[in-house]
C-alpha cells in the first residue's frame, strides 16, 4: 500500500513546516532566527566542500579550457595535438601557474588602488537562479560581511555571510544586487543593477541623470559607498555596451559588459582595508590602442555643473585621506 | 545498508556535487541540471510516495542551507518535498514500460523548476522575474532530462547492490527498472 493515512500525515506536517519556514525567513529578513540554520550549514558543508574541491578541481579546469572558448572547434584541435605531448603532471602544473598568474595579477591591482586584500578561492556556486559562489576563508581570515569582493580585472561582489572557514559571496550579476558606479572621467553617477547571468545581460547600469552624455565603450568604476562598506570606491566595473531608451523613463539605462568572467571565477580577492584615498580611474587597465569608431580618444567634456542626487548608499567620493 | 542511510548517502554526494562540480561548469546557455532534484525523483521512484517526501524535504532543507545558498530557507524544502511525494504516487506504475521511468523523471524535473520560480515569484524574488524564468526554465528541463539517465542508473545501481546484499542467496530480487512497496 503506496498512498497510506500515514503518508499524507507526514506530507500535510512537511508542508507545514517548510511553509512556516519560509514565512519565519521572509518576515524576518536579515535578522531571521533561521539564519543560524545556515551557520549550521556552513560549519557542516564548509570542510566538505572545501575537500570535494580539492579532488574535483582538475574536472573543473579541464572542462572551463574545452567550452570556454567562443572558437571552441579550433581550439579543441590546438588541445589535442597538446596533449598528445604534454605528460600529466605538466598540465597540472599550468593549471598551478595560471593560477599564480591570476594572483599576480590580483595584487597588482590591489597596490594599484591601495587596497589591503586577502586571496581567496572559489570552491562552490550557487543553485538554480542566484548568482553566489562560497569562497575558502572565513572569519578566521579576518573576513567580515559586507566586504568587497575583486579580481584581477575588475568587481566580483560582496560578501553576504561568513562562516569559520568559508564565505558567501553575493556576486554583481545577481538580480538582488545593485553597486552605485561612475563612469570613467565624468563623473556622471548610476547604479549598477544585477540582471542575472543567465538572462544574457549580465549587467545594467541606470545613470541617475537621464540627460547625461554616455556612449558604447565608456567604462564604469565603483563608486564607494558609506564608509566603504560595502563596495570600496575605484574598482573597475565594466564597459558600456549598449544604451537602452525607454521613452518617458526618468533614468536612462545602458548595458555593460563586466571586466570580470564571472562564469570562470577561480581566484578572488577580499578587501580587507579600503584605500586610504579614492583611487579613482587609476585602477582601469590601459585604455584599448584602437578605440572604437564611435569613441573619441580624448576624454568627455567637462561634466555638468550639478552633480544628481545621489543614491542612499553612495555617497560623494572621498577624495581628502581619512583619518 | 538500509534505504535510509542510502538515501542520506545519495542525497549528499549529489548536494556537494552540484555545488562544486556542476554550479561551475559552463554549459551553453549557462544553466545547470538540478541533480539533487533528480536524486530526489530518482529514490522517490524506487522507495514510494513516504520515503520520497521524507527525502526530497530533507534534501531541500540541505540545499537551503548549504554555503552559498542565498534565498527564504524552506523554499527547496516545501518544492522537493511535493515533489517527491508526487513520484512517489506513481512509484508502483514503474514495472510496465521501461521508458516509463524516464518520463516521469523528465515530468518531476519539469515540474519542480516551475513550482520554484512560482514559490519566487510569489515571495517577490528579483530574481525570478520573467524574463529570466522563461529563458531558464525551459533549458533547464532540457538539460535535466539529459542527465537524469546517469542519476537514475546510479541510485539505481546502489540499490540494487543494498538489496543484494541483504539476500546474497537468490538474484536480483528487483523484477524491472525499479522496484517499488
Amino acid at each position: 500500500m503506496n498512498d497510506t493515512r500515514r503518508t499524507r500525515a507526514v506530507l500535510g506536517v512537511l508542508l507545514l513546516a517548510s511553509l512556516a519556514m519560509i514565512t519565519v525567513d521572509y518576515r524576518g529578513g536579515d535578522h531571521s532566527p533561521l539564519r543560524g540554520l545556515r551557520g549550521f550549514g556552513e560549519v557542516i558543508f564548509g570542510p566538505i566542500e572545501h575537500a570535494a574541491t580539492a579532488v574535483v578541481r582538475p574536472v573543473v579546469g579541464a572542462f572551463d579550457t574545452v567550452t570556454g572558448s567562443p572558437g571552441a572547434r579550433r581550439r579543441i584541435n590546438r588541445l589535442e595535438k597538446e596533449n598528445q605531448r604534454l605528460r600529466q603532471q605538466l598540465r597540472t602544473g599550468q593549471i598551478d601557474k595560471r593560477r599564480a598568474d591570476e594572483l599576480d595579477r590580483l595584487l597588482g591591482t590591489a597596490g594599484l588602488g591601495g587596497y589591503r586584500i586577502v586571496p581567496a578561492q572559489v570552491i562552490s556556486a550557487g543553485e538554480g537562479l542566484e548568482d553566489t559562489v562560497s569562497i575558502d576563508v572565513g572569519s578566521g581570515n579576518g573576513i567580515k560581511p559586507d566586504m568587497t569582493v575583486l579580481t584581477g580585472d575588475g568587481l566580483v561582489g560582496r560578501v553576504t555571510r561568513v562562516g569559520p572557514s568559508t564565505s558567501t559571496v553575493l556576486l554583481a550579476t545577481d538580480a538582488a544586487s545593485s553597486v552605485g558606479g561612475r563612469l570613467e572621467s565624468s563623473n556622471e553617477i548610476g547604479i549598477v543593477q544585477g540582471a542575472g547571468r543567465r538572462s544574457g545581460k549580465a549587467l545594467k547600469f541606470q545613470l541617475l541623470d537621464s540627460t547625461a552624455p554616455v556612449r558604447p565603450g565608456q567604462r564604469i568604476v565603483s563608486f564607494g559607498s558609506q564608509g566603504d562598506r560595502p563596495y570600496v570606491p575605484g574598482v573597475p566595473i565594466g564597459t558600456v555596451a549598449t544604451i537602452e531608451r525607454t521613452p518617458g523613463s526618468l533614468t536612462r539605462t545602458a548595458v555593460v559588459r563586466p571586466f570580470v568572467h564571472f562564469t570562470g571565477l577561480d581566484v578572488v580577492g577580499v578587501v580587507v582595508t579600503a584605500p586610504k584615498r579614492n583611487p579613482r580611474d587609476a585602477v582601469l587597465p590601459p585604455a584599448p590602442s584602437t578605440p572604437p569608431p564611435s569613441v573619441p580618444p580624448t576624454p568627455p567634456p567637462s561634466p555638468p555643473p550639478s552633480a544628481p542626487a545621489s543614491p542612499k548608499s553612495t555617497p560623494a567620493p572621498r577624495t581628502t585621506p581619512r583619518g | 545498508m538500509s534505504r535510509n542511510v542510502l538515501a542520506v548517502i545519495v542525497i549528499v554526494a549529489a548536494l556537494i556535487l552540484q555545488v562544486t562540480v556542476a554550479n561551475r561548469l559552463l554549459l551553453p546557455g549557462s544553466v545547470i541540471p538540478d541533480l539533487v532534484l533528480l536524486a530526489v525523483v530518482a529514490l522517490a521512484l524506487v522507495n514510494g510516495s513516504l520515503l520520497g517526501l521524507v527525502t526530497g524535504f530533507f534534501a531541500g532543507l540541505a540545499t537551503d542551507i548549504v554555503p552559498p545558498s542565498d534565498h527564504t530557507i524552506g523554499r527547496y524544502a516545501l518544492v522537493y518535498c511535493l515533489i517527491g511525494y508526487v513520484c512517489g504516487l506513481a512509484a508502483p506504475e514503474m514495472d510496465r514500460s521501461p521508458v516509463l521511468p524516464f518520463v516521469a523523471v523528465a515530468a518531476g524535473a519539469l515540474a519542480g523548476s516551475v513550482l520554484y520560480a512560482l514559490v519566487g515569484s510569489m515571495l517577490g524574488d528579483p530574481r525570478a522575474r520573467w524574463p529570466v524564468v522563461s529563458h531558464v526554465v525551459p533549458l533547464q528541463a532540457f538539460y535535466d532530462v539529459v542527465a537524469s539517465p546517469f542519476v537514475v542508473w546510479a541510485v539505481l545501481r546502489l540499490t540494487t547492490r543494498a538489496e543484494r546484499q541483504r539476500n546474497p542467496a537468490g538474484l536480483d530480487p528487483v523484477p524491472g527498472f525499479y522496484r517499488a512497496r
